[in-house]
């Protein structure tokens, strides 16, 4: 698959032309409910195939526009395959099963992600004990920070993803990495990293400008303080993380 | 009117020089005058003879022109065939003067699906062949423009987009697929050059009963929602008359527990007899891969001596990490090594494939997995270069966590990583060892630029800070720079013409074509 993320910005990465519109969820629990009891003993309860095949990869409901195709499936049935006709359900409950169909498809098209609200319970697996110990003793985390100073509330500030992600890597790209650049005149000027590539050194001074210079002309010190961060990666067990986020969790 | 009676006039010259068109016999001897298919000849060196621009002169190099399309970024590698280019966006191709950077011709055909990317067009004679993201194979006339035919290859309501650069072999288009969110098969097809009509379909998933279908779950219907896309150009040995192509991730992408084994030829590359489509040997670099680690890049062909003995190897810089040298006549692995550090596998299997650690897929409360699902390298194009004997690859250095999201039967992507840092470096590795030779710093983030090398002893690419690098392919030593003002994601390529050498540089929706001043 050719998804990178950092380019999503610069291609126009259209799945489909039309977006499907949120359905009503009443109108798709009131779907899940009939399929449930007239589909769900062969298709399964959720459409992910049982007896019969996953409507969810069927090219019948992923052809369909607003019950045109899934329709007659559902009134006629394939008396070839086995499949009974319906004729006893309303059109009203016909379109309810379409709708809970496309939800059902459309979520498995969308599940390359992460939602934004995903659940506290789900990462909070942890032993916050041993998180406490590992934070204070072998991660070397209370070297830079403390549970009651820069941490007090941090379970508060961000969302339980988000938390996650923050202890692991705080902070975009570079944000905090600050250089002192020694000028070939002996003067020294430190300040925010705004670009630092092969050939160039630029900082936001103290005066609050811009500055840049070539690299072969000055001398540079650069300070990263998520170094140690980075250094963790190849070290963190899993259940490092899992003891470690369970500890975070209760700074609240 | 006097712009009209100007492009008249144009379009007239240069159809007159494309009249040649391009013979499939020239494909096995590319002259230097060309850059006829997308890595430029078929063993994927990407690796031009050409030796006017030298490390000497490479900083008195200047522009021969700058030309602009309204597009998003240029992906492709531009072929240029009697001073003609053909390149590409996602449902657009342009036929380029390579003199001038003039647009002779442009092909628009919108469509629905996947728009992620185009790698560019292949050309058999007079006909260009393009994919379209509604995974059409699309043929149209190198002189106009006009279209020939259109087939569909599959069908984009349930997933299929294409984006990948066809290869001509002898009488075959040979085109691959995309597909990213839903549970589809993929494979490769083999079209006529004349009317599109399928000549055979090579299927990522062996059927049922088949050798290769015990590394799925019996009795399920995994194996035939596989994955497994040809989304990257493959590679030609005319000698031994096999194709070598990669393949992409199994479906489900993140969960693997609905389809336990190694999932061949998902994650693979595969060596095909053009003619029949047949599977001689498969390498599987991510068996049961669970981290959209697609082994769909590039497999560069080259011969060296091993203890004495001459073989006809084959190189890949895979997704997830690792290199791989393989004998292409047999498959038989000869290195395997990462160029990153990673922390997925539990070691080297006595055929050379890297066995997955079960406690690195994804689970619900996240797991720490270097490379991301971006990968260690990816689609950028690699380069061999003969001289050096050195295999050159953008590698990332990665750490991502991986959850494994879905409740109940798991579709689709059913999970997804969320990266926490990436930086890039150029390396120089030797085919012998797997070792790195040298490394050259890209940047913060994630390198997106492909690589060309040269007689000239240049090595061309771009880093993460939009310059264009030439550097010394021996040390990797930075020779001359210049700051385009954007993105590399395409690929540099050359070719002489009017006796003078081109380097051309897509970035973004512009290209830059290099010369020495006349």
């Amino acid at each position: 698959m050719h998804r990178v993320i950092a380019l999503s910005i610069l291609t126009a990465g259209v799945l489909f032309a039309q977006p499907p519109k949120k359905p009503d969820p009443a109108v798709v629990e009131r779907g899940r409910s009939q399929f449930k009891s007239s589909c769900g003993f062969c298709h399964g309860d959720d459409a992910t195939g049982n007896r019969a095949p996953d409507l969810l990869r069927s090219a019948v409901v992923l052809h369909d526009v607003a019950g045109d195709q899934i329709g007659p499936v559902i009134r006629n049935g394939k008396p070839d395959l086995g499949m009974p006709g319906f004729s006893n359900l309303s059109a009203g409950q016909i379109s309810d099963i379409v709708v809970f169909l496309h939800n059902q498809a459309d979520e498995a098209l969308h599940s390359n992600g992460v939602p934004r609200d995903y659940p506290l319970k789900k990462l909070l697996t942890g032993d916050a004990q041993a998180g406490k110990a590992y934070f204070n003793g072998a991660g070397g985390c209370a070297k830079c920070h403390s549970a009651t100073g820069d941490l007090a509330g941090v379970a508060r500030k961000y969302s339980p993803l988000d938390l996650q992600q923050r202890m692991l890597y705080p902070g975009g790209r570079g944000a905090s990495v600050t250089a002192t650049v020694m000028l070939a005149n002996g003067q020294k000027m430190e300040g925010p990293v705004v670009s630092n590539d092969e050939f160039d050194i630029s900082i936001t001074g103290p005066d609050g400008a811009y500055h840049s210079w070539p690299k072969n002309a000055v001398k540079m010190e650069l300070h990263d303080p998520l170094a140690p961060h980075r250094e963790l990666f190849s070290k963190y067990t899993d259940a490092d993380i899992h003891n470690l986020y369970a500890y975070m969790a209760t700074l609240k | 009117m006097l712009t009209r009676t100007f492009a008249v006039l144009l379009f007239a010259a240069a159809a007159s020089r494309a009249a040649d068109g391009l013979d499939p016999k020239a494909l096995l001897k590319p002259p230097t005058d060309a850059w006829p298919t997308y890595n430029g000849d078929y063993s994927g060196r990407r690796y031009s003879t050409l030796t006017q621009i030298d490390q000497s002169n490479v900083g008195h190099l200047t522009l021969a022109w700058v030309a602009q399309v309204r597009s998003v970024a240029i992906k492709s590698t531009p072929l240029e065939v009697n001073g003609i280019l053909y390149f590409t966006t996602p449902d657009n191709v342009w036929a380029m003067d390579a003199r001038t950077g003039r647009t002779i011709w442009h092909y628009q055909r919108e469509s629905q699906g996947d728009h992620i990317g185009q790698r560019g067009v292949a050309m058999y004679k007079d006909w260009l062949y393009f994919e379209t993201p509604d995974c059409h194979l699309v043929s149209l006339d190198a002189k106009n423009g006009k279209l020939r035919w259109d087939v569909e290859m599959a069908d984009p309501k349930l997933g299929y987009f294409a984006t990948v650069a066809p290869l001509v072999v002898k009488d075959h288009i040979l085109a691959g697929v995309s597909g990213d969110v839903t549970d589809i098969p993929g494979f490769l097809d083999s079209r006529d050059p004349e009317t599109g009509n399928l000549q055979w379909r090579w299927f990522s998933q062996p059927k049922p009963g088949e050798p290769g279908s015990e590394t799925w779950p019996k009795g399920t219907d995994a194996i035939t929602h596989g994955g497994g896309m040809t989304w990257v150009t493959g590679t030609y040995d005319p000698e031994l008359n096999l194709i070598y192509w990669g393949t992409g991730n199994p479906n489900p992408v993140i969960s693997g527990s609905s389809r336990l084994g190694d999932d061949l030829y998902t994650c693979s590359i595969v060596a095909l007899n053009p003619d029949t489509g047949k599977l001689k040997w498969a390498f599987q670099p991510s068996p049961h891969d669970t981290h959209d680690w697609d082994a769909a890049q590039t497999p560069v062909l080259f011969d060296d001596t091993y203890n004495g003995v001459h073989r006809k190897l084959l190189a890949q810089g895979s997704r997830n990490g690792y290199f791989f040298v393989l004998d292409r006549t047999t498959g038989e692995n000869i290195v395997t090594k990462p160029f990153i550090q990673t922390n997925w596998s539990s070691g080297v299997d006595p055929r050379g494939e890297p066995r997955p650690k079960k406690e690195k897929e994804g689970t619900p409360d996240g797991v720490l997995v270097s490379p991301s699902s971006n990968g260690a390298t990816n689609w950028m194009a690699p380069s061999y270069d003969p001289e050096t004997g050195l295999f050159y690859l953008h590698a990332r250095r990665s750490w991502s966590v991986f959850y494994m999201t879905a409740e109940g039967k798991p579709e689709g992507w059913a999970g997804r990583d969320r990266g926490l840092w990436e930086n890039s470096v150029l390396e120089a590795l030797d085919p012998k060892t797997g070792n790195v030779k040298w490394q050259h710093e890209m940047g913060d983030g994630e390198g997106t630029a492909g690589i060309l090398t040269t007689a000239g002893k240049l090595l061309f690419t771009a880093d993460n800070n939009d310059n264009l690098l030439a550097l010394d392919p021996a040390t990797g030593k930075t020779i001359w720079h210049v700051n385009l003002g954007g993105r590399m994601v395409a690929s540099p390529s050359t070719f002489q013409l009017d006796g003078r050498q081109i380097l051309l540089t897509p970035v973004q929706n512009v290209i830059f074509a290099w010369a020495l001043p006349k």
